[in-house]
């Protein structure tokens, strides 16, 4: 043979080749996200099914008594405190944006939220972005145990009682990191002034919630609403009822008992150097707290769901609510401040014996007065 | 700070950035929650209004006066008209004498009431703050019915009186006065028997007599010692019509501790203050002469001034106001005129009251004394 060999390419083989390789490429690309495609939809079948399952939990949990409907509740408490503190100081409130001024409250979080963040120079940058938004978090936890009524409740636990207050416990010490990671003196102070209110308020706080814990013979919050319904606490508890509201107002630093944010003595306490939207934060756990605090006291005094027995059980609740809450504005807008070495000796001296007085008075009663225990359910 | 005082101690600027100091600022030194030094510092507020006055004719130098301190605008600027008037040797009008006599107790009236609901925010319940403060709103009317403008009054002038009272003003005058009459009672139940009032107030901010004179406090603040220190009865001006009503000097003096005074004192103090000045406007009203407002003989003798020195006073809604002027032969503006602002005095003896009391009372002494910064940055 002469010459070298020819280089033969069946050009039209190559070719269907080529329309051969790049199928199977295709097929095997599609392969790929045929399985990728069927993993995510048997995902998600998956959480469907898990959801459609728990669909009731997980509504409570995110729209009816959980997230959603306590951040309506907490700006439905901002509106309400602002009108009510409008009308006892004679002015009108909030009233030009929407309806009887509902509207204003977002206008103001919307101009704290595009405020510029500055965050001081002495300040603990990490600490000083994370705390605001923290107890946010351990504000709005507790709420998982408010029981609206029997069935709408979040999450029922043996011992919510003192997992709400342990929750609480951690917002003076939030206040008192937060007043001395800013690197300010007055910050300090209020720190420290959000701590000494703690120290005040907290024994009288639980002992005057021990109670109906007491009374009902259980510590979850649940049974010990559910166990009113012959007897409202507040009848045979009503000192405890008053420690109560005085030792949660010196709890969240409300007007009377507000030292650690008391603004003509250390500007805004713990508070003075958080820019816009750590200071929404803080805004709202202060307002949460007070919402909290409403609804702790119709769980323990007020008969929690029981009430006008046509009405469904979630309104007698949120209308007993609404009536503490009016009550818990009035006091905090119509006293003078009070010291805080004044705060601590009157907490000491008055509360305390009176929040155990009252359990004392309630046992003799109990065993003197004929028929009231019959009243009592116990363990819900 | 002292040298002995030690580590423990925290130097803290109360001001001038501060929520409650608008125009001051004092340094604190601070042992755990007490003050053991205040060191009250002037000048954030200066505008050299001393200075001003000595490029403004006699006429206008009033209107400088009245900057000094806006709540009490009609009584601030008389001290400043009354050198102007001795100097020149003018008679002023019946009827000038008495309205301004009247419209100095409406103007303290005013500014009384205005330093209370300040003091109530300062002590954290707004509520008592604007109830007052809407009471106030009617004497504003007034002033403005009367003068046009609602603070910066320019009332009276040498010689007399620039604007006259119409059947009008003292309608509004009235109503305003009725209104607090009304009230008074219900805000004194509410400040004197708060408890938690009394708990701020009392034995906050104690100091003697002695020490009040010494340090150059006077009018209320040294009224609620017991002392009826009152220029309106010690040194009656012949330009004012004080002697036409029949009144006693506001004294109080709490048998606690007499000789002494607290925050709660100044407060009943003050309250005394409203009620004998709506005693004498009421007294006074029913005795305004008819006749001109202004001389403008008298008036125009205020072009040009002979030389000599004169020393207008009045007992100031803080205290004694004082206005000393010295004047150069045919004069068109002083050569000198010094203004003695009663806060002056109020505001460094916070040096003397404020260590020994915690922190959180520092704001309640300081607005117990009535302080206006204009009146000590002059």
């Amino acid at each position: 043979m002469k010459g070298g060999v020819l280089l033969q390419i069946d050009i039209f083989g190559w070719l269907n080749g080529i329309l051969g390789w790049v199928s199977g490429v295709l097929s095997w690309v599609l392969g790929i996200v045929d399985a990728v495609l069927a993993f995510v939809w048997s995902v998600i079948i998956w959480v469907w099914d898990l959801a459609w399952a728990n669909f009731f939990l997980l509504f409570k949990a995110i729209v009816f008594p959980g997230l959603v409907f306590i951040l309506m509740l907490i700006i439905f408490d901002v509106w309400f405190t602002r009108k009510v503190w409008a009308r006892v100081q004679d002015r009108r409130g909030p009233f030009h944006l929407g309806k009887y001024g509902g509207l204003q409250l977002f206008a103001d979080a919307i101009k704290l939220v595009a405020k510029e963040t500055i965050i001081p120079e002495g300040a603990k940058r990490w600490m000083f972005r994370f705390l605001p938004g923290f107890l946010l978090v351990v504000v709005l936890l507790p709420f998982v145990f408010i029981p609206w009524s029997s069935t709408w409740i979040i999450a029922d636990l043996s011992v919510s009682l003192v997992l709400v207050f342990a929750f609480l416990t951690a917002v003076p010490v939030i206040a008192l990191l937060t007043g001395w990671v800013s690197g300010s003196k007055y910050t300090l102070i209020g720190g420290f002034r959000a701590a000494n209110n703690q120290f005040a308020a907290e024994i009288p706080l639980i002992v005057s919630s021990a109670g109906p814990a007491l009374l009902a013979g259980s510590l979850s919050i649940l049974n010990i609403s559910q166990a009113q319904s012959q007897l409202w606490y507040v009848l045979i508890l009503p000192i405890s009822f008053v420690t109560f509201l005085v030792s949660g107002i010196a709890s969240i630093g409300l007007v009377p008992l507000d030292a650690p944010v008391a603004d003509s003595e250390v500007i805004f306490g713990w508070r003075t150097e958080l820019p816009g939207i750590y200071f929404t934060m803080t805004y709202f756990a202060e307002f949460a707290k007070q919402v909290l605090y409403s609804a702790l006291m119709v769980a323990f005094f007020f008969g929690g769901s029981y009430g006008v027995p046509t009405f469904p059980p979630v309104l007698n609740f949120f209308l007993k609510f609404l009536v503490v809450l009016f009550f818990f504005i009035v006091v905090t807008s119509s006293f003078y401040r009070i010291r805080q070495d004044q705060i601590v000796k009157y907490s000491w001296k008055y509360l305390m014996p009176l929040s155990v007085i009252n359990i004392v008075i309630a046992l003799i009663a109990l065993v003197y007065v004929p028929g009231l225990a019959g009243l009592l359910v116990q363990g819900g | 700070m002292s040298p002995d005082i030690g580590d423990e101690a925290v130097e803290i600027w109360f001001g001038p950035q501060h929520v409650s100091a608008h125009g001051w600022a004092a340094k604190l030194t601070v042992v755990g929650d007490y003050i053991v030094e205040c060191d009250p510092h002037a000048g954030y507020f200066h505008r050299s209004a001393e200075k001003v006055l000595e490029f403004r004719t006699f006429k206008q130098g009033g209107l400088v006066l009245e900057r000094m301190c806006m709540l009490e605008a009609f009584l601030a600027e008389y001290p400043y008209i009354s050198a102007v008037e001795q100097i020149a040797g003018m008679e002023i009008p019946e009827r000038a004498k008495v309205l301004r006599t009247i419209m100095m107790e409406a103007s303290r009236i005013h500014s009384l009431q205005f330093w209370w609901g300040q003091l109530s925010a300062e002590l954290g319940l707004f509520a008592m703050t604007l109830w007052p403060w809407v009471d106030r709103e009617f004497f504003l009317d007034t002033f403005e019915e009367l003068t046009g403008s609602r603070h910066a009054a320019s009332f009276s002038t040498p010689g007399g009186i620039r604007y006259d009272f119409t059947d009008k003003v003292r309608q509004k005058l009235l109503r305003a006065i009725g209104r607090l009459e009304s009230n008074l009672p219900k805000f004194k139940d509410m400040l004197l028997r708060s408890p938690t009032f009394k708990m701020r107030t009392k034995d906050v901010g104690l100091f003697n007599a002695e020490d009040g004179i010494k340090w150059g406090l006077s009018g209320p603040n040294i009224k609620s010692c017991g002392i009826p220190m009152d220029l309106r009865k010690d040194w009656p001006d012949p330009n004012l019509a004080y002697d036409l009503a029949d009144w006693e000097v506001p004294v109080y003096e709490n048998p606690e501790h007499p000789g002494q005074s607290d925050a709660y004192d100044r407060m009943v103090q003050r309250f005394m203050e409203i009620e004998t000045s709506v005693s004498i406007i009421k007294q006074l009203l029913d005795q305004i002469p008819d006749g001109p407002i202004v001389d403008p003989k008298a008036r125009a003798k205020a072009n040009r001034l002979p030389a000599g020195e004169a020393y207008g006073r009045v007992e100031g809604t803080r205290g004694i106001t004082t206005v000393w002027l010295k004047t150069q032969d045919k004069a068109q503006t002083p050569w000198r005129a010094k203004i003695r602002g009663p806060c002056f005095a109020s505001y460094y003896s916070l040096k003397h009251m404020v260590p020994g009391s915690t922190f959180a009372d520092f704001v309640v002494v300081f607005g117990s004394l009535d302080p206006y910064p204009g009146w000590w940055d002059r």
